[in-house]
C-alpha cells in the first residue's frame, strides 16, 4: 500500500545520486538570466581595448541598425519560444516581404503593397500555428517545411533574381535618422515597449506565459491554448516581415541571400537572453541583451579583421553555450 | 502426425494474422510505398527512360548519401531528439580526408587508415554531441544546430576551395561494379538490413525505442538511458561520416559545399517514413521509403526537366502535406 503510493518522480529520484544544492540552483538561474547583459558589457570593454575602430560613429550606426533588425525579428521569436514552439521560417518571410515590396512598387501604390505583404506574412504565421497546434506537428519540422515552401515560392516568383529598387520610405526607415537617432532604432524601441506591455499587462500576454509554462493546466483553466499558439506565430511572422523591410531599406537592394542567417541568430538571441525552449520562462529585456550580444560579437569579428568564418563559429558557440546553460537551468528548476 | 499438421496450420494462420497486425500498425509505411509505386508508374508513363536498368541503379546509387545519413538520423529521432549536425560532420570528414590525401601526394596505402580516421572523427563528434545533450539536458535540436554552425566555420577555415589530390583508387568506392550492379548499392542494401536487425532484434536497438517512448519508464527499468542516448548520437555522426567518405569518392575532390541541406532532408525522409518525431515509434523500413521517395522525386524532376525554380516549391509542398497528414499525439 505504502510502496504503491510512492510518486514516480520520487521513485526516479532514488536512482539518480545527483542532488543539487539550493545555492547551485539559484546560481545557475541567475546566470541564465544575466549572462547576456554581463557578456554585453564585457564585449564593450574588450572592444575599447582591442579595436579602437569599434567606436567610430559609422560603425556604431551599423551596429545599432543591425541590432534593430535582429531585435524586431527576435521579439517574435521570443513570443513563439515562450509557447514552446519555434519558428524557422522567419528568414524566408523576411526575404519574401522585401521581394514583394521591392518588386511591386513600380506598379501599384506602396500602401497596397505593404498591406499585401503583411497579409501574406500573417497567412504564413497562421499556417505555422495551425500545423503546430491543430496537427501537433513538431514545430521545427513544420516551420522548416514552411521555410522550404516560402523560399520556393520566392524563387518561382522572382525567377532567381530580384529586380526593382527599394522605395524611398523604406530607405528612410532603414537608414534615415530622426535627430541623432536612427529611425530603425526608434522603431525597435517602440515595438519592444509595445510587446513588453502586451506580455505584462494584457490577457493575451499572461496567457502566453501560462500556455508555455503548462499547456495541460492552461487548457483545464479554460484558456484556448491553440489560439494563443496561433496568435504567437502570426505575430512572429508579421514581425519577421517588418524586420525584412527595415533590412532591405538599410542594405538598399534585395538579393537571394537576404537575411538567411536570421533563423539561427534570432533563436540564439532569445535563448542567450534567458528564454528557455521548454516555454513559459523568459522576457524581452533578456532578448534585447541577447540581440546586442550577437550583433556586437559578429561586428567585432569584422572590426578586428578576423576571417569571416569566425562569424559562424561565434554564432554557433553562443547558441551551444546558451542552449547548454538554459537546458541545465531548466533541468535544475524543474526538479 | 495430426499434431504436426495442426502446428503447421496454426503457424500459417498466425503468420497471416501477423500480416494483418503489420498492416494495422504501419499504415504510414504502406502509404509511403504506395505513393512510391504510384510515382514510379506515373514517371515511366511520362518518360520511358525512367524504367531503364541504368536509371534504376542510378536512383539506388543516388540514395546512398541521404540513406546513410537517414539511418543514423532515424536512431536519434527514435530517442525523441534530432541531429542537425550530420551534414557538417559529413563535410568535415570529406575535407579532412582530402586534405591528408593532398599532403601525402595521393598515397594509395593511406586509403584504409584514412577511412578509419574519417569514421573516428565522426564518432568523436557524435560522442561530443551525446555528452552535451545528456549532461546539460539541452534541447538536442537547437544544440546540434549550434554545433553545425561551429563546424561550418571550421570547414571554411580548412578550405573554401575544392581540395584535389584524392587517389584514383579511392574513386572505385563509387565506380566499382559487379556486372551491372554497383558494389556500393549492394553494400548499402546490407547496411539497411543490418540497421533493421539492430533496431528490431537487438537489446541496444530496443533500448532506443524504450528511451524514446518514455525516458522515465526506461530509467525505472534500469536501462542505461544516458548511454543509449549518447550511442544514438554517436551512430548518427558515424553514419554521417560514412556519407562524407562516400561523397568524397563521388565528387573526387574535398568539396567545401558538400552535403548542404542534408540535415533537414534526412529528417524529412525520417518523418515521411512515419517515424514519430516525438520518439519511440516507427520503423527503419519507413525511413527507406522516405529516402527512396525523395530521391525518386529528384530523379523525376530532372527526367521531366522541371524548372529548378519550381522544384523547391514542390518539395516544400510535399514536406508540408506529409507532416500535416500524420497526426502524432503528444505524450504530455
Amino acid at each position: 500500500m505504502n510502496e504503491l503510493s510512492v510518486k514516480p518522480k520520487l521513485a526516479a529520484g532514488r536512482f539518480s545520486a545527483f542532488r543539487p544544492s539550493p545555492r547551485l540552483i539559484r546560481g545557475v538561474d541567475l546566470a541564465g538570466q544575466w549572462a547576456a547583459p554581463i557578456a554585453d558589457l564585457a564585449i564593450l570593454i574588450a572592444a575599447a581595448i582591442l579595436a579602437p575602430g569599434f567606436y567610430s560613429p559609422t560603425n556604431l550606426k551599423t551596429i545599432v541598425i543591425q541590432i534593430a533588425v535582429l531585435g524586431i525579428v527576435a521579439i517574435g521569436q521570443t513570443l513563439v519560444l515562450l509557447v514552446r514552439s519555434i519558428d524557422l521560417s522567419v528568414s524566408a518571410v523576411l526575404a519574401l516581404g522585401a521581394v514583394i515590396v521591392v518588386q511591386t512598387t513600380s506598379g501599384s501604390s506602396t500602401l497596397v503593397t505593404l498591406v499585401e505583404a503583411l497579409a501574406i506574412a500573417a497567412v504564413i504565421g497562421l499556417a505555422n500555428g495551425l500545423l503546430v497546434s491543430k496537427r501537433q506537428v513538431p514545430p521545427f519540422i513544420a516551420t522548416y517545411g514552411m521555410l522550404v515552401f516560402v523560399q520556393g515560392a520566392r524563387l518561382a516568383v522572382s525567377k532567381g533574381q530580384a529586380s526593382g529598387t527599394v522605395p524611398d520610405f523604406l530607405r528612410t526607415i532603414g537608414f534615415g535618422q530622426l535627430g541623432p537617432l536612427p529611425v530603425a532604432l526608434l522603431l525597435w524601441l517602440a515595438l519592444n515597449g509595445l510587446f513588453l506591455l502586451v506580455l505584462k499587462y494584457t490577457r493575451f500576454g499572461r496567457w502566453i506565459y501560462a500556455v508555455g509554462g503548462n499547456p495541460a493546466a492552461s487548457r483545464y483553466a479554460g484558456i484556448r491554448t491553440d489560439a494563443i499558439v496561433i496568435g504567437a506565430h502570426v505575430i512572429c511572422s508579421v514581425l519577421a516581415l517588418v524586420g525584412g523591410l527595415v533590412l532591405s531599406g538599410y542594405i538598399g537592394y534585395v538579393d537571394l541571400n537576404l537575411g538567411s542567417d536570421y533563423n539561427l541568430n534570432s533563436i540564439a538571441a532569445a535563448i542567450v537572453g534567458g528564454t528557455t525552449f521548454t516555454g513559459g520562462r523568459g522576457n524581452l529585456f533578456g532578448t534585447a541583451a541577447g540581440v546586442a550580444l550577437l550583433v556586437l560579437l559578429l561586428n567585432l569579428v569584422v572590426v578586428l579583421g578576423l576571417p569571416i568564418h569566425w562569424q559562424y563559429v561565434m554564432q554557433g558557440l553562443v547558441l551551444v553555450l546558451a542552449t547548454a546553460l538554459q537546458g541545465f537551468r531548466q533541468f535544475l528548476l524543474s526538479r | 502426425m495430426g499434431l504436426a499438421m495442426q502446428k503447421e496450420k496454426f503457424g500459417e494462420t498466425s503468420r497471416w494474422r501477423q500480416v494483418g497486425v503489420f498492416v494495422r500498425n504501419n499504415p504510414s509505411i504502406l502509404l509511403i510505398y504506395g505513393i512510391i509505386a504510384l510515382m514510379c508508374i506515373l514517371a515511366s508513363v511520362l518518360n520511358p527512360d525512367f524504367r531503364s536498368a541504368s536509371n534504376l541503379f542510378n536512383i539506388l546509387r543516388q540514395s546512398i548519401v541521404i540513406g546513410l545519413i537517414a539511418i543514423g538520423q532515424s536512431m536519434v529521432v527514435l530517442t525523441g531528439g534530432a541531429d542537425m549536425s550530420v551534414a557538417m560532420v559529413a563535410r568535415i570528414v570529406g575535407l579532412v580526408v582530402a586534405t591528408i590525401f593532398l599532403a601525402s601526394n595521393s598515397s594509395v596505402g593511406l586509403i584504409i587508415p584514412l577511412v578509419l580516421l574519417g569514421i573516428a572523427v565522426g564518432a568523436l563528434l557524435g560522442g561530443f554531441n551525446g555528452f552535451l545533450i545528456t549532461e546539460t539536458h539541452a534541447n538536442p535540436f537547437i544544440i546540434t544546430f549550434g554545433i553545425a554552425n561551429i563546424l561550418r566555420g571550421v570547414n571554411l577555415a580548412i578550405s573554401s576551395t575544392p581540395i584535389t589530390g584524392v587517389p584514383d583508387a579511392y574513386l572505385n568506392i563509387y565506380d566499382a561494379k559487379i556486372g551491372i550492379a554497383p558494389i556500393n548499392v549492394i553494400v548499402m542494401g546490407v547496411i539497411w538490413l543490418a540497421a533493421w536487425i539492430f533496431l528490431s532484434r537487438t537489446k541496444p536497438g530496443r533500448a532506443i525505442f524504450a528511451v524514446g517512448g518514455s525516458e522515465r519508464a526506461a530509467r525505472l527499468s534500469a536501462l542505461k538511458v544516458n548511454w543509449t542516448l549518447a550511442m544514438a548520437y554517436i551512430m548518427s555522426a558515424t553514419f554521417a561520416a560514412l556519407a562524407g567518405l562516400f561523397l568524397l569518392s563521388r565528387t573526387g575532390v574535398g568539396d567545401p559545399s558538400a552535403a548542404e541541406g542534408m540535415d533537414f532532408q534526412s529528417i524529412v525522409a525520417v518523418a515521411l517514413g512515419g517515424i514519430s518525431l516525438y520518439g519511440g515509434k516507427g520503423s527503419i523500413i519507413g525511413t527507406l521509403g522516405g529516402v527512396l521517395m525523395l530521391v525518386i522525386l529528384n530523379n523525376v524532376f530532372s527526367l521531366l526537366q522541371v524548372n529548378i525554380y519550381y522544384q523547391q516549391l514542390v518539395l516544400g509542398m510535399v514536406v508540408l502535406i506529409a507532416v500535416a497528414a500524420y497526426k502524432s499525439p503528444r505524450s504530455a
